[in-house]
């Protein structure tokens, strides 16, 4: 049904209800742009609506910005984005692999393979840190070295218990999204530090809130995929494997392209994800790769409400998503997502 | 040389057995169609030839080549699905030329083969276009064009034309066998479609869960159907059959059954089917085969439910008896529904099977 089928009052209501619900969502995006062109004291002086009439708009705010005074804007804007579309770019790359593997192969293990690496894994470091008086960073790392490949191992073998599959493996990708992220947080920046003293530096670098972004990425990733992927015919790969084309590419060259769309709307929602992220970033940056959110925030806490500025600091973060946003309702519109599997 | 040997091919998924021991040679050259009712395992046993399931035991061999454990791209065959499962991304001459250019074929020789397949299927002045532009028949001859220019030792057809309307699937019928007299590549069809089966196969394979009823040549399964099933299911309308026994006595042998139904067995049939007097038997007679025209034919009585007019003759539908009954009748007749009407019945097209086994008997 649309509004246009209705007729007399009830049509004026819901376009009413409609323009309400637009002025409500409308109205602190419009507040934060007028503020970023007021003067402190337009700002301080009680409020107003209007350029030009209310009040005389200023660039202070704007100038102040990009000029460098609040901060390392630029380089802010730089991380941002740098490390915003390499995580989504590979995420989304990455997830796609691994759930064509989930949706097209049959994965079948024991539940005590995975038990085995969970204990291995916190038994190892333990035993590395307490007897064998290893540093934490090397007990980690042969702990689950270890675990690994012991779990894998022990996998070949026929083992009792309960068996798990492909779905179990989706489940547990899913539920690493279910726990508050300040608990991964808070571990990732020890076992970041600790891998610092053994001379990576991860923490406030480039790969190390690259890798966080991706890891936390990829459960959606791959929820999303497999539904995109289940939905394409089966038949097509199948004839292609018929015709011997080798497995890499039915999927570089048949599958992917034909999840185009899955693969754009995938990507996008992870950007805006990494985007807006802002936990990880506080934990794991301190300059250098200080991301956009940070900056924002950080305006409140380092100068005292100055709105003025601190609206043009949010604006700066959200117009790149809003451009995205942009974009991808132009795709559905040109239909770009749909019909494309035919 | 690419003849297709099953020896002893079984498939179960978990605990079901969906095909059983199955024993079928297919010569070099030939086409077969495997026909039967939904879910008699057809699709399954092309997919076991093309590689796509694993046979569970048994062997399959393509030619000289022992292909059981061979990966599908490795067998050599080309395969055309219901739904045509085009690459929809690509034009029609890069659908056609795809698997060629994955294999390295120089352009001029892909490009070549591409023109030539559009050519003997018509798609000249589409091999721009996408596949959601096509038609359904001009898609399934794409998908067709795409298995042709692979030169496979084997065709494997999984119901092709089911997604077409009815005259389109006709014409494509033609055109597929036409296809083949070219192309002399031995053929395996799937259909559940019986018309399709007779028309176009040499050699028709009638499968009922998972095992082969009957592997004939067309006329073959409707003149002379090994069993019940077999007779049951080529030939529409479908065959009568009315149950009974076969009785000695000094007027020769006799068929006596449900409906003071009494026909006296021919005597060139009498020495064969004496053995079985005495025994439960099942007489089987085809609708088209109830118009007998000399006045000593047997007849049936037969009692009129439904009267389908169909231009060239008429069907009258009833029962002889507790049997469902369709006879064939002249279009002149007048006859409407409750009315009892004697159908004669031609003695040579009788069949008999014997009622335990389902075995045909007496030839
Ligand atoms: N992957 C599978 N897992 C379990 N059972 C299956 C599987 N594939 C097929 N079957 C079963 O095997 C039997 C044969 O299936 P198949 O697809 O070969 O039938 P078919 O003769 O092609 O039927 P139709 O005419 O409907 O296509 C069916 O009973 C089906 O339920
Ligand atoms: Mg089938």
């Amino acid at each position: 049904m649309s509004v246009r089928t209705l007729k007399g009052k009830r049509r004026w209501l819901a376009l009413g209800g409609c323009l309400v619900w637009l002025a409500i969502t409308f109205f602190p995006l419009y507040w934060v742009l007028i503020t970023s062109f007021k003067t402190p004291i337009a700002v301080v002086g009680g409020p107003t609506y209007l350029p030009f009439v209310d009040f005389e708009p200023s660039l202070t705010a704007w100038s102040e910005l990009l000029s460098g005074q609040r901060g390392q804007f630029f380089n802010t804007f730089l991380a941002s984005t740098i490390i915003g579309l390499s995580a989504s770019i590979a995420a989304t790359f990455i997830g796609a692999m691994a759930a064509y593997a989930l949706v097209r192969f049959t994965f079948r293990f024991r539940l005590l393979s995975a038990l085995i690496f969970v204990a291995i894994a916190f038994g190892g470091f333990l035993v590395g840190r307490h007897v064998l008086g290893y540093g934490q960073g090397i007990s980690l790392i042969y702990a689950f070295v270890a675990a690994l490949a012991l779990a894998v191992i022990s996998s070949r073998f026929r083992l009792p218990g309960p068996e798990l599959g492909n779905n179990d493996i989706v489940f547990w990708f899913v539920s690493q999204r279910m726990f508050p992220p300040i608990v991964a947080a808070f571990a990732l920046y020890l076992m970041y530090t600790e891998m610092g003293k053994l001379g990576f530096k991860l923490v406030d670098s480039y790969i190390g809130l690259t890798f966080a972004y991706i890891a936390f990425s990829l459960p959606i990733v791959i929820w999303l995929m497999r539904d995109f992927f289940e939905a394409l015919p089966v038949e097509v790969e199948e004839a292609a494997m018929v015709d011997n084309v080798p497995s890499w590419r039915i999927f570089f060259g048949i599958v992917l392209p034909m999840s185009k769309p899955g693969l754009i709307a995938t990507f996008m929602i992870t950007l805006a994800f990494v985007w807006n992220e802002f936990l990880f970033a506080l934990f794991l940056t301190n300059s250098k790769w200080q991301t956009l959110p940070i900056l924002v925030a950080g305006q409140n806490s380092q100068r005292g409400d100055e709105w003025w500025a601190i609206s043009a600091a949010a604006l700066v973060a959200i117009i790149p998503m809003m451009v995205m946003a942009g974009l991808l309702s132009r795709l559905m519109r040109s239909g770009l997502l749909l019909g494309a599997i035919k | 040389m690419s003849q297709v040997r099953l020896e002893q091919i079984t498939k179960s998924f978990g605990n079901v057995t969906v095909i059983p021991p199955l024993e079928l040679h297919i010569a070099d050259r030939e086409f077969v169609v495997l026909v039967g009712p939904s879910g008699c395992g057809k699709t399954t046993t092309l997919r076991m030839i093309a590689g796509l399931e694993t046979a569970t035991s048994g062997s399959i061999r393509i030619g000289e080549r022992d292909v059981t454990d061979l990966r599908p791209g490795l067998r050599n065959c080309s395969m055309v699905f219901q739904n045509y499962a085009l690459y929809p991304h690509m034009t029609v001459a890069e659908n056609i030329g795809y698997g060629m250019k994955v294999r390295g074929t120089p352009k001029a020789e892909v490009d070549k083969a591409v023109t030539d397949a559009a050519r003997i299927l018509n798609l000249g002045a589409y091999l721009g276009r996408k596949p959601s532009a096509l038609s359904g028949g001009q898609r399934q001859r794409v998908a067709i064009g795409r298995a042709i220019v692979r030169q496979p030792d084997v065709f494997l057809f999984d119901e092709p034309l089911s997604n077409l309307d009815a005259k389109l699937r006709i014409e494509m019928r033609t055109e597929i066998k036409l296809l083949h007299r070219r192309l002399q590549t031995t053929a395996v069809y799937v259909t559940h479609d019986q018309v399709e089966a007779m028309t176009m196969a040499d050699r028709v394979v009638v499968m009922n869960q998972g095992r082969i009823e009957q592997a004939a040549d067309p006329i073959t399964l409707y003149e002379a159907p090994a069993n019940l099933f077999v007779a049951a299911f080529i030939g529409a309308p479908s065959m009568n059959f009315i149950e009974g026994r076969l009785e000695g006595g000094d007027g020769g042998l006799q068929f006596k059954g449900d409906g003071d139904v009494a026909i006296k067995v021919p005597e060139n049939r009498a020495g064969k089917l004496g053995a079985f007097a005495g025994k439960e038997v099942v007489l089987g007679i085809r609708p088209e085969h109830t118009m007998a025209a000399d006045a000593g034919a047997p007849t049936v009585k037969l009692t009129v439910r439904d009267v389908e007019p169909l231009g060239p003759h008429t069907l009258a539908l009833g029962k002889v008896g507790q049997a469902a009954f369709t006879a064939q009748v002249h279009a002149a007749s007048r006859i409407g529904p409750d009315d009892q009407i004697e159908v004669p019945i031609e003695a040579a097209k009788i069949h008999f099977f014997l009622k335990e086994t389902g075995k045909a008997i007496g030839r």
